[in-house]
């Protein structure tokens, strides 16, 4: 059998060659992959989910589950049966309803260096939202951003709808 | 040749973009409504958009903005029953908010008093009521002693609340211990001063 195959023989110098050059190459990949995430800091996680919702990250989207972290430019997405709730660092509280998408366009929580930031751009769809330490302490430090205005928000509860630009 | 092809695509290119944003402006029509916050008190907010700003200062007040160049309305009253269904899938999902409670030691001592063992039970509550896996436990001490001491001193303040918690049920991976010594301080004073509300764990459960 293995004279018989003397064919593929000839091609195994140049897999060797690729499977060399290409581990190294792909771990180095891997790991700065990885050091971008562990470097980017957690902006709050997912506390409830329910029916279709997903987190879409770098373009890639997952089903969303409880206790997921979310990080800034995270997409929170539900189809048009679900839901999710989530806790900020901040102990701001935010949910969305069903046909949601929301950006985590900016968070920064870092009252040491008075980094204090959180702007949300709503494209479509329904959010309840309780503010935390970052209204608090830097009064002009959240918004939430839609295609036809913008909230400014001072230590409050508020809802906000945004009508599908589709429709 | 293709020098003109690419002036004419600039040319093109801003009215178009500006019509793009006018009918997705249109389309996009934003309500902001707002809600009393758990407490019942009601805070302020400022909705705007290039044209203008409207402020929102009563709960259930709600404005719309149709587009960026259209002042949002003016804000109106609504029910609160129309508000609660518009939003009901949001409410619903709608975290318990975050709650701190703070536990007191006695100087130099890490062992809990009987109304901070009662305290506990709330902290409990607390961890139930919101099916917490995310307890932050903060040991703090004032700034009598030297820094090395005062670290272990807080660590075993901090550890002695985790343990009763465990001890009644909650799992330790749910639990996230850290330490400050007199680094830390929630009233500041000058070291060497003993100060009774410094001497504390901060437990937050989220």
């Amino acid at each position: 059998m293995e004279t018989k195959n003397a064919s593929p023989i000839l091609f195994e110098p140049k897999l060797e060659f690729m499977k060399f050059s290409l581990i190294p190459i792909c771990l180095v990949f891997i790991l700065v992959i990885a050091m971008a995430e562990a470097n980017e800091p957690k902006a709050g996680f997912v506390k409830n989910v329910s029916g279709k919702a997903f987190i879409e990250r770098n373009k890639v989207v997952t089903a969303a589950k409880v206790k997921d972290m979310l990080r800034e430019n995270d997409i929170l997405v539900t189809g048009n049966t679900g839901s999710m709730g989530v806790i900020l660092q901040d102990n701001s509280v935010m949910s969305i309803g069903s046909n949601t998408r929301l950006v985590i366009s900016k968070f920064a929580f870092e009252p040491a260096d008075e980094k204090l930031s959180f702007i949300a751009q709503i494209k479509k769809g329904t959010v309840v939202y309780l503010t935390g330490l970052i209204a608090k302490l830097n009064h002009s430090g959240v918004r939430f951003e839609t295609p036809a205005a913008t909230c400014g928000i001072r230590g409050t509860h508020f809802a906000i709808k945004v009508e599908d630009p589709g429709n | 040749m293709k020098n003109k092809s690419l002036l004419r695509v600039r040319n093109i290119f801003p009215p178009l973009v500006l019509f793009l944003l006018l009918i997705s402006g249109c389309a996009s029509t934003t309500q902001v409504v707002l809600l009393p916050d758990p407490d019942g008190k009601v805070g302020t907010l400022e909705v705007s958009n290039v044209k203008g700003t409207q402020t929102l200062n009563q709960a259930w007040q709600a404005t719309v903005s149709a587009s960026m160049d259209r002042i949002p309305s003016e804000p109106k009253l609504l029910e609160e029953e129309k508000v609660r269904q518009v939003f009901r899938e949001a409410l619903e999902a709608e975290p318990i908010p975050p709650v701190s409670f703070i536990v007191y030691f006695r100087t130099d001592r890490s062992v809990l008093s009987t109304e901070s063992l009662t305290l506990l039970t709330n902290v409990m509550h607390a961890i139930m009521s919101r099916k917490s896996t995310d307890i932050i436990i903060s040991g703090h001490t004032d700034a009598v002693g030297a820094i090395d001491y005062n670290h272990r001193l807080s660590l075993r303040r901090a550890k002695a609340v985790a343990d009763i918690l465990i001890a009644r049920g909650i799992d330790r991976q749910n639990i996230q211990v850290s330490y400050h010594g007199k680094g830390n301080p929630l009233v500041p004073t000058p070291d060497g001063r003993p100060e009774p509300r410094n001497r504390r764990v901060e437990i937050t459960v989220r």
